[in-house]
């Protein structure tokens, strides 16, 4: 079978605006939960609306996926629905991390401590 | 018979597998859409690509995120509709300097064979109420309906077959679709 001239994600990755491409994937995603969320309460659009006391139009609106939701209709839809559509991330000032244990630990210590020692002894013969 | 048109393979997404047609030895449908839009009507296009892209590689092409566009056959359009309301598509106004939601007349016709694959034909901006009744995307829509109908009855022949768990397809080299 022939190729096409055109590469769609080529074509993208040359000509498009990563600002769209985000815009779009992250529509249709929250788009997506709110269908899935729906779908598991059993819910058609007309009860999305009723629950957030608007209309059957501008909710079928909202979840064309190419709409530009504002912050607070997303709230309305995670009010409405139960559901969280935007994490975001705790404020931390540090976090522990995990790296692992260093064995024979009192060998690390004596070398340290070996170390120390000579280095101690080296600055005093200079000093002297 | 007159006329004809030859598959050709566009894009393989994770969830979706792109195809178009050359009809009469032209270029591509999408390809011709593309290079025509590409300097007309940018933003436009590349929102109708980006969608395009994430719903093969994610969502896969379920019938919500197409419009009806059926006539003759069951074609269908990009970008989709919702209820009562024209497509919109967010677009930066330098005058206000703000982000607008604009309706995005572009059409790209297209036959969504299944959820795995989908057939991307011709569009052009749409400036009147129904496709029949507009200058620029009417022949784009008649064709869509026929190469619609002609790829339908080819899947019913075997003369394009499913492979890879109607995944994709596949059809004998000198295949071609025909009609008068």
């Amino acid at each position: 079978m022939k190729k096409s001239n055109h590469n769609i994600s080529d074509w993208l990755d040359q000509y498009g605006d990563p600002e769209i491409d985000k815009f779009v994937e992250k529509n249709l995603a929250i788009t997506e939960k709110v269908r899935v969320a729906m779908e598991a309460k059993g819910w058609k659009s007309q009860d999305l609306a009723k629950a957030m006391d608007k209309t059957p139009s501008e909710v079928s609106k909202w979840l064309s996926g190419m709409h530009n939701l504002t912050l607070k209709s997303i709230i309305k839809m995670e009010q409405a629905l139960g559901i969280c559509l935007v994490h975001t991330e705790p404020i931390k000032q540090y976090e522990y991390v995990y790296l692992g244990t260093i064995k024979g630990v009192d060998d690390y210590a004596q070398k340290v401590n070996d170390y120390q020692e000579s280095y101690a002894d080296q600055a005093y013969e200079i000093a002297l | 018979m007159n006329n004809f048109a030859e598959i050709i393979w566009v894009n393989t997404y994770r969830k979706v597998t792109y195809y178009t047609v050359a009809v009469n030895d032209g270029d591509a449908l999408f390809d011709a859409f593309v290079d025509k839009h590409a300097v007309e009507n940018k933003e436009k296009l590349n929102h109708i690509l980006a969608w395009i892209k994430v719903i093969g590689d994610k969502i896969g092409a379920q019938e919500q995120y197409f419009r009806n566009e059926a006539e003759t056959a069951d074609t269908s359009a990009l970008p989709p509709q919702g209820v009562n309301k024209e497509p919109v598509y967010v677009e930066y106004n330098e005058e206000t300097g703000t982000e607008e939601n604009k309706p995005n007349n572009l059409r790209l016709y297209c036959l969504r064979a299944n959820e795995y694959v989908v057939f991307l034909f011709n569009g052009d901006i749409k400036t009147a109420a129904t496709p029949q009744e507009c200058e620029n995307v009417r022949s784009h829509f008649k064709m869509a309906n026929k190469l619609t109908e002609l790829i339908d009855e080819a899947f019913q022949n075997k003369e394009i077959r499913w492979i890879n768990d109607y995944t994709e397809i596949e059809v004998d080299d000198d295949f071609l679709l025909q009609w008068d």
